[in-house]
């Protein structure tokens, strides 16, 4: 496949050249620099979509600079040295937004309706004061876990459409068996506020409260009682606070249900241990529940040299033949797409995009304020105080001294 | 410096001036890769990064001149400076002393002339070449409270093991364990030592009545302290630098109970932008190295004990 790949370049190169010959006249090619988080397989799946881009657009030569792990770390080095690459794969907006290309012009100029086929609850995570940072490529809402032998063996229905807190810990109990040390639930014990906020969101709350402080927010009572029901369950034994988000346990029959994003999906099903998705839960009955978006976009550095290219590159890289090869590995974020593959009738995937549909309207705190790192460590330091078994603060006291 | 050794030194010194004579600047150009490499990668970055430490300095956006503004903040204004620095030299420590006694331990159970001495060598080694990563997910697994093997093993001797990773006043101690790990350098730096030690001493000292525990404490112990201070210094630096180990399996967490000082200044460049801050915090840590290390050195006299600095003068009593 490689090989045969590889013969063909040369032939078209071949050809390229000689048309070139032809013409006398050389065109001038322009190198773009593409940044990714992604490695292995997945790196290898991209670079051969670099490949389809260039084989169409001669002109234009792209390098794929497989950050992996170290993303963060080379980009902000990148950013620093002012040398970043030209278009970067960005999760984190608010945290690089003065590093990135505002991109509204560049859309104003395309056909009109150019990001009509998005989920539009997606620009919320790519734009930063009413400025469009980057274009989506994927996506995760968070979604209950479920393992469906855990729950036949207890007897128990799964979950299915809307349910509020009170029902999941009540199927937590049912499902759990103290003896054999397998729990209903598991919460993580030190989240991570960012994807901790729908929690806030689903009492009809935020971090912030109306002047933009902590007090008024994360402090109200209706958040209070749900941190306390959390609690309760682990302090009963039938939830369980656990070091990630607890699909490790999960996959070894110990936990029944946890939360998270489309991540832990591989390696469950590689497993082949039977599970489900069921919806976030609500606070009050008859009111949607709603989870925080997880992006991967595609941003410009604002000082590259060949924005026209980098354009280019990134209309490719969000178009719909783009979104389908990713398709397994990264969730189509365009609704033509994600309806003509089925992904939305999907018994697994519809879970999402219907999380995602219900979304729609919040902004994370952290798109909103400055200093995000450091807010995001104290609201941290706080959770971990209520969620951590050998510390069990009380929500009221841990939330006051967090507030004060 | 014996004699003979101090007459080579002479020597190969006058070759070494002849050479420039004869040759120019020809060596110099022969190291120049090296050279080079040093400056743009070792002492340019360095002396960069002292500049550094004078600015606000943001990854986005221009340099501020703060003067000493930047250390005044960590030493008055930022309690998570000392907090880091607490922790850190807390699990110095507690991680060195036991570091230097299991591999110690460790070289003197395989320098026994016993069968599969060397496989044990090996295996004892092993952990050494794995890397960090991988180390860092055996040992969440194994420290997992739940249905971690080390609790399970407890379990069975009718212990109730601590929460390692989840309860603040044992992930230290879990740290200290998983760094323990990679013992398996200073044991062979130990175990060649050993090695080293003529056999003739012992059997003066078997022949003079010398039991195994006096031999240890009066001929092996004294006759390795040159690599007991190298060991020593390594492992203090390594034990003040660690950040591999807590970013993996820990992230500084439960509650900032392993936020080790390799991390603060790594987030503070890195998560929270401040490069000028973090420079800052990492000069200060050289400081403390290098008095730290300067300490142990001029202590080094009052313990250390070279061979050669006697050797001439048990020779003449010989005579």
């Amino acid at each position: 496949m490689k090989r045969r790949r590889s013969g063909v370049l040369t032939v078209s190169l071949v050809f390229v050249l000689a048309l070139g010959g032809c013409a006398a006249k050389k065109p001038e090619k322009v190198s773009i620099r593409f940044a990714t988080w992604d490695s292995e397989e997945t790196l290898a799946l991209q670079q051969a979509l670099v490949d389809q881009f260039v084989a169409t657009n001669p002109d234009i030569e792209v390098v794929l600079e497989g950050y992996g792990d170290d993303f963060d770390t080379k980009l902000a080095a990148g950013l620093g040295a002012e040398d970043a690459p030209d278009v970067m794969y960005m999760w984190n907006f608010s945290h690089y937004k003065g590093g990135l290309e505002p991109l509204d012009g560049w859309i104003a100029k395309e056909k009109r309706g150019f990001k009509k086929d998005f989920y539009e609850t997606l620009f919320n995570y790519t734009s930063i004061d009413n400025k469009t940072l980057g274009l989506p490529i994927g996506y995760t809402t968070h979604v209950v876990y479920y393992n469906k032998a855990l729950f036949d063996k207890a007897g128990v229905s799964y979950p299915k459409g809307d349910w509020t807190w009170d029902e999941l810990l009540a199927t937590a109990k049912k499902v759990a068996n103290p003896k054999e040390k397998i729990y209903g639930f598991a919460f993580q014990g030190a989240p991570d506020p960012y994807d901790f906020e729908h929690y806030l969101w689903n009492a009809g709350a935020g971090y912030l409260g109306a002047e933009g402080k902590l007090r008024g927010g994360i402090d109200s009572p209706k958040v209070i009682a749900l941190l306390e029901k959390m609690q309760t369950a682990m302090k009963e034994g039938y939830a369980v606070a656990t070091e990630g988000s607890g699909a490790k346990e999960l996959r070894s029959g110990k936990v029944a249900m946890f939360i998270n994003g489309s991540w832990s999906m591989p390696a469950i099903q590689k497993d082949g241990i039977p599970f489900g998705l069921a919806k976030l839960p609500s606070v009050e009955e008859g009111r949607p529940s709603v989870s925080v978006v997880s992006i991967s976009g595609i941003a410009m550095y604002a000082k590259s040299k060949h924005k026209e290219a980098a354009w280019r590159f990134m209309k490719f890289w969000t178009s719909a033949e783009a979104n389908k090869f990713r398709i397994g590995h990264e969730m189509p974020v365009l609704r033509s797409v994600a309806e003509g593959e089925k992904l939305t009738a999907d018994p697994l995937m519809s879970v999402y995009y219907t999380m995602l549909e219900q979304s729609a309207g919040h902004v994370p705190t952290s798109y909103r304020v400055e200093n995000w790192s450091e807010l995001s460590d104290k609201i941290g330091q706080a959770l971990q105080k209520i969620f951590n078994p050998s510390i069990y603060e009380s929500p009221e006291k841990s939330i006051a001294a967090l507030v004060e | 410096m014996t004699k003979a050794q101090r007459r080579i030194a002479k020597g190969r010194g006058a070759a070494v001036r002849g050479a420039i004579g004869r040759w120019g600047a020809t060596p110099y150009l022969f190291i120049l890769p090296w050279l080079v490499g040093f400056v743009a990668f070792t002492l340019g970055p360095l002396l960069f990064s002292a500049a550094m430490s004078l600015f606000s300095w943001p990854v986005l956006g221009a340099p501020r001149f703060v003067g000493l503004g930047n250390y005044r903040t960590m030493l008055t204004d930022d309690p998570q400076f000392w907090k880091s620095l607490a922790i850190t030299l807390k699990f110095a420590a507690i991680f060195v002393p036991l570091n230097l006694a299991a591999a110690l331990g460790l070289a003197l159970l395989i320098s026994r002339p016993v069968r599969g001495a060397a496989l044990f060598r090996s295996i004892f080694y092993l952990p050494s070449v794995v890397s960090s990563v991988a180390v860092a997910i055996v040992w969440s697994w194994i420290l997992n409270s739940e249905y971690g093997i080390l609790n399970w093993l407890l379990g069975r001797l009718g212990l109730q093991g601590p929460r390692w990773l989840q309860d603040p006043a044992w992930a230290v101690i879990a740290m200290v364990i998983t760094s323990l790990w990679g013992v398996g350098t200073m044991m062979l730096i130990f175990y060649t030592a050993l090695k080293s030690i003529p056999r003739d001493i012992y059997e003066d000292a078997l022949i003079a009545g010398a039991s195994p525990i006096q031999q240890f404490f009066s001929i092996t112990l004294p006759l390795i302290t040159p690599s007991f201070l190298f060991n020593l210094i390594t492992s203090t630096i390594g034990a003040m630098q660690q950040l591999s180990l807590v970013l993996l399996l820990t992230k500084g967490g439960p509650l900032k109970s392993t936020y080790f000082y390799g991390l603060y200044v790594y987030e503070n460049a890195f998560r929270h932008f401040k490069l000028g801050y973090a420079a800052a915090n990492a000069w200060f840590m050289f400081i403390i190295i290098l008095v730290l290390t300067g300490l142990i050195f001029k202590s080094s006299s009052l313990w250390v004990f070279y061979e050669h600095e006697v050797a001439g003068a048990r020779k003449g009593g010989n005579a």
